[in-house]
């Protein structure tokens, strides 16, 4: 399992208030095993789907985080004078999906107490390949596809990378979202 | 694999060239509240990003930016840019931390313009800064640009 040194209780205490975790700690779990390396038989391995539904105002919610004020992506009304049908997606909004859509895994995580500050976002990218609008269902299955250790000089780390491709409603291929993730050990 | 919708934008194809700037954005100071907002937002409550206590613990010199945060402030670049349907592929590497008060600039430069099944699009780089220069993230986009005629 994942050690860093940390203060336990508050963690743990913590953990308690937070639902929704990332995938990639609960892949940390998974994988680790009992063995300092990783298990690279895991690779290809695939989890259950999840289903997300694409929502307008949760895209207007991250638009308005990030400070982008281009009102196509906080109403209707604006999106469609500026020529799309509805909300489009913002450009980060598969992240969205993810944290909100594929929540059981960070249950599983929480579960057997892993400690997720051990792990670092290292690389984040998207391929859009069909339109995605507020209503939409989208499916996610999420596959490890490479995964590597590496031993450095203060402890090694183990080097993940996940996809997570959707589908939407009518079964199209619709977007893939892949993400490497460094989890130190 | 289906075309994305044509809309309208405002940079046609003829019109970029090699080696062109996009437009560059400076963001506000990051804050705390904007961390705690984007935790909310995203669904992202690594307490890395909002709670002080951890990132003394973990030696980060307090709180650190969502990385997804800073690519969302590149993502708001290539939306002004291109519009956000004509996005095809757009990716990052995370290679710093972000603090408060900390004042990201995205920048990018176009790299190649080509045609894929008809579709005419461009390939770009793209990079978020701070007040100091220390890059943050780095990555590329692919964008699909209607034609004059």
């Amino acid at each position: 399992m994942l050690s860093f040194a940390l203060d336990n209780d508050i963690i743990q205490a913590r953990y308690c208030f937070y639902g929704t975790w990332s995938c990639y700690e609960t892949f940390a779990a998974i994988l680790k095993g009992s063995t300092d390396m990783f298990d690279t038989s895991k690779i290809g391995q695939s989890f259950p789907p999840f289903t997300i539904e694409v929502e307008r105002c949760k895209i207007h919610e991250l638009a308005l985080a990030i400070g982008d004020d281009n009102p196509i992506y906080h109403s209707r009304e604006a999106a469609q004078a500026g020529g799309y049908s509805d909300v489009p997606l913002f450009p980060t909004a598969p992240t969205l999906f993810t944290f909100w859509g594929n929540t059981k895994m960070g249950r599983h995580l929480i579960d057997m107490g892993v400690n997720v500050m051990g792990a670092l976002h290292g690389e984040e990218d998207y391929e859009y390949l069909a339109p995605i609008y507020p209503g939409d269902i989208l499916t996610g299955v999420l596959t490890l596809v490479d995964g590597k250790t590496r031993k450095g000089q203060t402890g090694s780390m183990d080097i993940l990378t996940i996809e997570v491709r959707y589908t939407n409603q009518h079964g199209q291929h619709v977007l893939n979202a892949r993400e490497v993730v460094i989890i130190r050990g | 694999m289906t075309t994305n919708a044509q809309v309208p934008t405002k940079v046609y194809f003829e019109d970029v060239q090699v080696g062109d700037e996009i437009p560059k954005l400076v963001k506000s100071m990051v804050t705390h509240l904007q961390l705690v907002r984007y935790a909310g937002a995203s669904g992202d409550f690594n307490p890395l990003h909002t709670d002080p206590k951890i990132g003394e613990m973990i030696g980060t010199g307090g709180i650190i930016a969502h990385g997804m945060l800073i690519m969302g402030f590149v993502g708001q670049m290539l939306s002004d840019y291109v519009g956000p349907t004509a996005l095809r592929k757009f990716g990052v590497r995370f290679k710093g931390m972000t603090h408060l008060d900390d004042v990201i600039t995205c920048t990018g430069t176009i790299t190649e313009k080509f045609e894929v099944n008809g579709e005419a699009r461009i390939s770009g780089k793209v990079q978020a800064a701070d007040q100091n220069g220390d890059v943050k993230v780095t990555g590329t986009f692919v964008a699909a640009l209607p034609r004059r005629s």
